[in-house]
């Protein structure tokens, strides 16, 4: 009994961080469908969520739920300027070739992961590199007993956020005009263009939406582990770029899935072998993914770019 | 002509004039930076290869640098092994690790191949880091042995600046003479398209592990002379940030370019040392200059020529205005 209760309770442990994960990994997913570049910022956009969530909370102290509101709409805002000054300066050509093309790719990749370095050292410089003290009553830690289970508040905020963000996410997708331009920009740019779709303005909402999941993820983080500080995007970034990569790059589902599984497996390593190992697994089972399933699990058929 | 004049005068700037005015100068620190320098130089020649010539783009590069760095510090440190024995050592050992783990993921195409070297250097780092009977974990391996030959020279800033010299000499001319060959055009057409390269009758995963192989080979160099040299090494300073800025490198200095990516490597270690006045706003000012490179040399500092330029500058007498290639 005791071990299907541990059992139990460290499923739902690894499920709240992957689906952290998922938030992030749907940003990058999102990003790389639409400009097929990897957002190499997207770790530093959640970094930066949690720091102005807890700068929100530390002098205006409001009710939680306008804090994540305020978040998102920062997420939004931080996504513009990004694709602004990492990503539009790059995309000089509009023509398929030069889209899709490893020239571009590259530079973005670059530059997005040298703004991330300024950012990082920036936000560095103001608040210093320790970890930031968040206030008692804002900390999601205190635990909630059902049955045999014990819980903390901060597991079903992310639950609920989550759940959500991923429902709001698919409607957003599929039932308004944004939604089906974003698919539709991802699955052909060219295509999208000449059936008169603005490409920029779709690019602009999807670095939008993308990078709102990624801050209201930090804040959630922040809040439940109590920790917010300069170099936090880093691991959660890695992470939810491999969920995306095992997923299949384009599939939104299919990194979920992979980011629910890196969760829980990462949970149940930490528990049942070091501490230190966590990040093996995730990296073996990425590797493994890769080896057999060579363009993810979710991914479409092989693609030779 | 002008080209091997310009080596020379490279040469005898690094070997004569470099050292003697830092022994002149006496210091230390400034030997500390330009050892930094001839390390990440043989990396991003080593990055370049497979990145910038082959075009598989590597996240991982940190990794092999590691296993060289380990391997030397373990034999010199376990077996007395002489610096002459570990770097070659070094050398085989990441090569080996590299077509072992090439023989599943060269099959991987463009950007699964990156997050496949990716895994395989976090994996790698990761080994080093928690597995503490073999690597002593996050202490890392102190006491590793200075590169003194008894009787002939002690290890000393000089030896260390002069190994480094020559090794980084050693891997650009054999990185020279790979890429500039037909075995380098080979490289070439894998990277602007493999597919093609294939119906061409190229074997392009054989292809694709060699270069692998050869790339990896000088990383771990690199790697056992960042043990000698340092003396310490943590697993610390084998991380995805090092792979990241081994690419920055290449990217800056101008992908498959050897030139470039010397120069890049002289760039981003020595510009954070050169705006060390300026404190904490270093690392800021290295990101910019890395974004403003990206955004207004996009080529690179010193792109790689590309064939028709090529062409054209040595036909540029017979070649007419009338007669450029492709769209009026």
């Amino acid at each position: 009994m005791m071990e299907t209760d541990f059992l139990i309770q460290q499923l739902i442990n690894g499920i709240s961080i992957g689906l952290v994960y998922a938030l992030m990994a749907i940003g990058f997913t999102l990003i790389f469908g639409v400009l097929n570049v990897v957002n190499f910022a997207h770790g530093e956009i959640y970094m930066l969520g949690a720091f102005v969530g807890l700068l929100l909370i530390t002098t205006f102290a409001p009710p939680l739920f306008v804090v994540i509101i305020f978040v998102l709409a920062f997420g939004a805002v931080m996504g513009l300027a990004l694709d602004r000054v990492a990503f539009r300066p790059f995309r000089r050509f509009r023509d398929e070739a030069s889209m899709k093309s490893k020239a571009i790719r590259e530079a973005t990749l670059l530059s997005s992961l040298a703004l991330s370095i300024v950012i990082r050292e920036g936000v560095e410089k103001i608040f210093g590199s320790n970890m930031q003290v968040v206030p008692q009553d804002y900390l999601l830690i205190s635990p909630v007993q059902i049955g045999s289970f014990s819980f903390a508040s901060g597991q079903f905020l992310i639950f609920g956020l989550s759940m959500a963000m991923l429902v709001g996410l698919q409607l957003l997708l599929f039932k308004t005009h944004i939604g089906r331009s974003i698919r539709a920009v991802a699955s052909n740019p060219a295509g999208a263009m000449y059936v008169g779709i603005h490409t920029e303005n779709v690019i602009m909402a999807t670095f939008a939406v993308g990078s709102m999941l990624g801050a209201s993820a930090g804040i959630v983080v922040g809040l439940y582990q109590g920790a917010v500080f300069p170099a936090m995007g880093f691991a959660p970034g890695i992470k939810a770029f491999v969920a995306m990569v095992m997923g299949g790059l384009h599939s939104i589902p299919g990194a979920v899935i992979c980011a629910l599984i890196l969760g829980i497996a990462e949970t149940f390593t930490t528990s049942y072998l070091a501490q230190g190992w966590g990040d093996l697994v995730a990296y073996a089972f990425l590797l493994l993914t890769l080896i057999f399933f060579p363009t993810g699990i979710f991914g479409a058929a092989r693609e030779r770019v | 002509m002008t080209s091997k004049k310009t080596v020379a005068a490279m040469l005898i700037l690094m070997l004569v004039v470099v050292p003697a005015f830092l022994y002149w100068l006496n210091a230390s620190y400034w030997f500390g930076v330009a050892g930094t320098m001839m390390v990440f130089a043989i990396l991003a020649v080593s990055a370049n290869l497979i990145t910038g010539t082959t075009g598989l783009l590597s996240l991982g590069h940190a990794g092999f640098y590691g296993i060289g760095a380990y391997t030397a510090a373990m034999t010199a440190t376990a077996w007395h092994w002489p610096f002459y024995l570990t770097i070659p050592a070094a050398g085989l050992a990441a090569a080996a690790v590299g077509i072992l783990l090439a023989l599943p993921i060269m099959r991987l195409v463009g950007i699964y191949f990156a997050v496949a070297t990716l895994a395989v250097g976090e994996i790698i780092h990761v080994t080093l880091l928690n597995w503490v009977d073999f690597t002593h974990g996050p202490m890392g391996i102190s006491g590793i042995p200075g590169i003194a030959l008894a009787g002939v020279f002690k290890s000393g800033n000089l030896a260390n600046y002069f190994a480094g010299a020559g090794l980084l000499i050693a891997t650009v001319f054999a990185v020279h003479r790979l890429t500039h060959s037909y075995y380098g055009n080979a490289l070439r057409s894998l990277r602007e398209d493999d597919q093609c390269a294939q119906a061409m009758g190229l074997k392009v995963v054989r292809i694709k592990t060699e270069a692998f192989a050869f790339s990896c080979f000088f990383a771990g160099v690199a790697g056992a002379l960042w043990a000698h040299t340092t003396q310490y090494i943590s697993p610390g300073d084998f991380r995805f940030s090092e792979s990241i800025l081994i690419l920055a490198m290449v990217v800056v200095g101008g992908l498959g370019s050897i030139p470039g990516a010397l120069i890049g490597a002289l760039l981003l270690v020595g510009l954070p040392e050169v705006l060390r006045p300026f404190g904490d706003y270093r690392m800021i000012g290295v990101g910019l200059v890395m974004f403003l490179c990206i955004l207004f040399l996009p080529r690179g500092i010193c792109g790689e020529v590309s064939a028709m330029a090529l062409a054209r500058k040595h036909l540029n007498a017979a070649w007419k205005p009338s007669q450029q290639l492709g769209w009026r």
